[in-house]
């Protein structure tokens, strides 16, 4: 993946934080992944991959406000930096390549299958 | 709208506290309560709490666990950390000194451990047995008034374990107490054939069905509840079952024994290693009784072993009481019987009675070995306690510059003991290793199989590691609160001298050191010596070169007897030849004798009892003290005559061995009279007196073996032509010969081992000690290799700077020589009360120690001071 290090799961975590652009915090983007890919996340898992994205510099953590739901806890938004703008471009481009590139036989083939 | 609050578990969000990173934990405890409340929404309480804590333990991972290392970086464990690291760098730096530490104290541990496993093995005896604490046996003593309390009573030593059979049946009816009984016979040779093997066996006893009652062995084919009670059956070990019948199933099989009477294998089974008796074979009592009821009935035939266990909540105290009471039932038959029991505990360790039924051990060797390990220990602990502490002064600038940049005291200390507990964790996994590899020779050493599942219990893995974390403290402590103090000021102005204190302990240690050592290398010796002269003493009979036969009691031999001896005779080889019942250093039987007193009153004991020809004195070159020998020329001899030894003379009341000839006897339906007293001999093991004997006239079916006393160069070619003589007259029966001498000393193969361990670890003691004070060498010349470099400018020669050197560590070897040769002195007189015949203890015992020390240490020292004192003085003086 050249100089943009993403993997799969961080691939989907980036460009749920881009959909709820500025709505995006633990809970919301685990919601929302849950619903669009019919997989269930685990908080910690969620985490671990907010904090890797953050510290390839792709995502920014920002400090939001305190509600009395959440025991009085707030929230940890997250938004997307140009890095990560950067990479998820650069993924995106990367398999459209791939994609154009499959001969269209292949693909006829596997229907066929 | 009713607001309720429904709350997650508790503890779950204290768990998830505790593990997270702090900056992230708001966060995500609002993350997670939010979902806890719209899992409540969702899917109800019970589901949500279930969530709930599968969210926080999912939590549980690398990027969310705050680091060991303390997220602000300054608590310990940072500090725990670089201890680590300072300690392993300071261990690679010192290669000779680490390895010096490492080694002597993994050689200590593996030693200790080693003893260790040892002495819990010979402690373990017969403790497989469930009925451990409430088996007895019978020890029984022919002769003598009758004890009328149980203080009254003798002591065990003059008891034997071997006995009569009746007893056993009488206590069976007389004490509610006893559940079970167990009889089996003393061991006979027997030829055993299967299938055309033919071997002599030795050791094949008569035992009762109940044996598997009383002794929990391994029974490996067979019913052992069945197995005895009928005539006619044997039950192999299986050794002897392999050795007969390979892979075949044995039950059902018949063996021949003696050549004419068919045993049928009934069971095989496999007696533990750590039992105190083993035989190959046991045959049916029933099959005995069988054949020699009357014995049966006899309370003066001794035969027998007798064990028991009692009932339940019984004791065997209240029983011994009663012995009197029991012994009065039978007085009028038995008026010169006695009996004391003795537990199953003691029957390895704890028993001097005599004729016990296999090997016993020995309890003092049992401290002797814990001294030798403790003495290991301690001196590996010294040497590692002196290297650091003389290493002080190397680490005085570590410590200077720690403290000049603010470490407090503590964390030094605990440095240091990090650094000692280090050193510790690595020589104990050396010694593991160590003891792993040299578990099979120890068991050859010692020369039996050693059971350690007794020691491989988690409750030991534990103790293991907490005994070496301990080592580690305490070997640590003392280098770590003398090298804590240094001041650093001192030490950085350079003026730094170590502490006078330091210097006498370790001096101290020094002495300690030099003290356990000479005590060992008396000890070994002592031990050492006490065997050679055990192998050398006048045993009262010529026994080298002797050459015996055995025939097992075999009629045919028996009857062809006289031909046989004559024709064995006739090899220009055969000095002397004689037929008898046994040997010196075999079993025998004892038998009910009374001889007349000085008053005429007939006296009756139950003393040894030698079965002989008339050449048999003549052929171990015994001495008669009084009266004569077994003479052809009397045929009378042979049905009235018998010769006594000097210790049964004195039994029956005579002083002068002169006086008991020509008085009467009778013996085992025998009258007539003592015609002669032959000179003591040892006929048992030198760990005990000579005991009172008879020697009768053996008749025809008494006779098992051939003794022949050989003049010969070569022995190979001599034995090779005696065994064709003997395969042309007897040919039914194999040539099973031995000399006599090491028929002897088989019964010094406990005392030989035991002699090879000791000095093996005392050896073992003794170059841990040395690899300490090759380290300490190093050090000291280090320290004054300035002082050397301007001697030898100043033209001091080699030779004194050497014993310059070396003048310290005299005086302390001197010293300590003071301190170590009246402590071994106690200590092996001790042991050598443990013998009968004993050494005494001469100068040259400690001469030959303290020399030893001296040259092995002084030639230690040597390998680094001649170094020194060679060494050229520009290199130690150039950067002054």
């Amino acid at each position: 993946m050249g100089k943009y290090q993403l993997g799969e799961f961080e691939e989907i975590v980036l460009l749920t934080v881009g959909v709820l652009y500025g709505e995006a915090y633990g809970v919301s983007i685990k919601l929302s992944i849950e619903e669009r890919l019919n997989r269930s996340v685990s908080v910690g898992a969620l985490q671990s991959a907010l904090k890797r994205l953050e510290e390839k510099g792709y995502l920014l953590s920002k400090e939001g406000e305190s509600t009395s739901a959440r025991g009085g806890r707030p929230k940890l938004y997250f938004t997307l930096t140009a890095a990560g703008r950067d990479a998820i471009e650069y993924a995106r481009k990367i398999r459209n390549q791939l994609y154009d590139e499959i001969p269209k036989v292949a693909l006829d083939l596997k229907f066929a299958l | 709208m009713k607001e309720v609050r429904y709350e997650p578990p508790q503890w779950m969000l204290r768990f998830f506290k505790w593990f997270c990173r702090p900056e992230l934990h708001k966060y995500l405890e609002g993350d997670l309560l939010e979902l806890f409340d719209l899992n409540i929404e969702q899917k109800g309480l019970r589901k949500a709490r279930w969530k709930f804590t599968l969210e926080v333990i999912k939590l549980f991972r690398k990027d969310i666990i705050k680091p060991v290392d303390g997220t602000q970086k300054l608590n310990n464990y940072g500090m725990v950390k670089n201890h680590l690291k300072v300690s392993v760098r300071s261990m690679l730096r010192k290669k000779t000194f680490t390895l010096l530490n490492v080694l002597g104290l993994g050689i200590g541990i593996a030693s200790c451990l080693m003893i260790l496993i040892f002495v819990q093995n010979e402690l373990s005896y017969d403790t497989y047995n469930s009925k451990y604490d409430q088996t007895y046996r019978v020890l029984q003593r022919f002769g003598g008034e009758i004890a009328t309390s149980p203080e009254d009573q003798l002591p065990v030593s003059e008891y034997q374990v071997w006995g009569n059979a009746p007893v056993a049946g009488a206590m069976m009816d007389f004490f509610p107490e006893v559940e079970h009984v167990f009889r089996f016979t003393s061991d006979f040779d027997w030829l055993v054939e299967y299938n055309g093997n033919r071997f002599q066996e030795k050791g094949i006893c008569f035992a009762d069905s109940t044996l598997y009652q009383v002794f929990e062995w391994d029974w490996i084919a067979g019913d052992p509840k069945t197995a005895l009670t009928r005539p006619g059956t044997i039950i192999l070990s299986a050794a002897m079952a392999e050795k007969y019948f390979g892979n075949e199933n044995p039950i059902g099989e018949q063996m021949t024994m003696d050549g004419d009477e068919k045993y049928e294998v009934t069971a095989v089974y496999e007696i533990p290693p750590n039992s105190h008796f083993d035989y190959p074979a046991f045959m049916s009592m029933t099959s005995f009784i069988n054949m020699r009821p009357q014995i049966f009935e006899n309370w003066g035939y001794v035969d027998f072993y007798t064990y028991f266990t009692l009932r339940e909540n019984t004791s065997i105290a209240s029983m011994e009481t009663r012995i009197p009471e029991f012994l009065k039932q039978r007085y009028d038959e038995i008026s010169w019987y006695h009996l004391r029991f003795e537990a199953l505990a003691d029957a390895y360790l704890n028993s001097d009675a005599k004729r016990q039924p296999g090997p016993v051990g020995n309890s003092s060797n049992i401290y002797l070995f814990i001294s030798v390990a403790i003495f290991i220990l301690v001196i590996a602990c010294i040497n590692f306690m002196n290297l650091s502490t003389a290493r002080s002064m190397e680490r005085a600038k570590e410590v200077a510059i720690r403290k000049t940049i603010g470490s407090r005291k503590s964390a030094l200390v605990v440095q240091f003991l990090m650094e000692a507990t280090l050193m510790t964790s690595i020589a104990a996994s050396l010694a593991l290793v160590l003891v792993i590899v040299g578990f099979p020779y120890l068991e050859l050493l010692v020369g039996k199989s050693l059971t350690v599942s007794g020691l491989l219990q988690p409750v030991n893995y534990v103790l293991f590691v907490v005994g070496v974390l301990i080592l580690g403290l305490l070997t640590g402590s003392y280098p770590a609160f003398v090298i804590s103090n240094f001041k650093a000021v001192t030490v950085l102005k350079g003026s730094f001298k170590s502490s006078k204190n330091g210097v006498w302990l370790r001096k101290g240690l020094v002495v300690l050191q030099f003290s356990l050592s000479v005590i060992l290398l008396v000890g070994t010796t002592v031990v050492a010596n006490q065997l050679n002269y055990l192998r050398s003493y006048d045993k009262g009979y010529d026994s080298e070169q002797v050459l015996v036969i055995d025939y097992g009691w075999d009629n045919k031999v028996q009857r062809n007897l006289k031909v046989i001896k004559s024709a064995l005779a006739e090899h220009p080889s055969v000095q002397a030849i004689s037929a008898s019942r046994a040997t010196p250093g075999d079993f025998f039987p004892g038998a009910g004798t009374s001889i007349a007193s000085k008053n005429g009153e007939m006296l009756g004991f139950s003393p040894a009892l030698y079965e002989i020809d008339e050449d048999f004195i003549p052929t171990y070159q015994m001495e008669m003290v009084a009266g004569r020998n077994f003479d052809r020329r009397f045929p009378a001899d042979s049905a009235t005559s018998l010769i006594v030894n000097e210790a049964a003379a004195k039994l029956y009341g005579y002083e002068d061995p002169k006086e008991i000839v020509g008085k009467k006897f009778s013996q085992w339906g025998r009258e007539g009279q003592v015609i002669g007293v032959v000179k003591n001999f040892n006929y048992l093991s030198l760990h005990q007196e000579v005991e009172p004997m008879t020697l009768r006239y053996s008749t025809k079916w008494t006779t098992s073996m051939l003794s022949m006393r050989l003049n010969s160069q070569d022995f190979q070619e001599t034995l090779a032509e005696l065994e064709g003589i003997w395969n042309g007259l007897a040919p039914h029966y194999p040539f099973v010969s031995r000399f006599n001498d090491q028929n002897f000393n088989r019964q010094y193969e406990t005392d030989a081992r035991f002699g090879n361990v000791f000095s093996i670890f005392s050896g073992l003691a003794i170059f841990v000690a040395c690899l300490g004070l090759f380290g300490l060498t190093i050090f000291s010349t280090a320290q004054r290799a300035k002082e050397i470099g301007v001697r030898k400018v100043l033209g001091a020669s080699v030779q004194k700077i050497v014993a310059l050197l070396s003048y310290d560590f005299i005086k302390l070897y001197l010293l300590s020589l003071v301190m170590a040769i009246p402590a071994s002195y106690w200590v092996m007189d001790q042991w050598l009360d443990g013998f009968a015949y004993r050494i005494s203890m001469g100068w040259g015992v400690f001469v030959v120690a303290a020399l030893v020390t001296f040259f092995v240490s002084m030639i230690t020292m040597s390998l680094k001071t001649i170094g020194a004192a060679l060494a050229n003085p520009t290199k130690s003086l150039r950067d002054e």
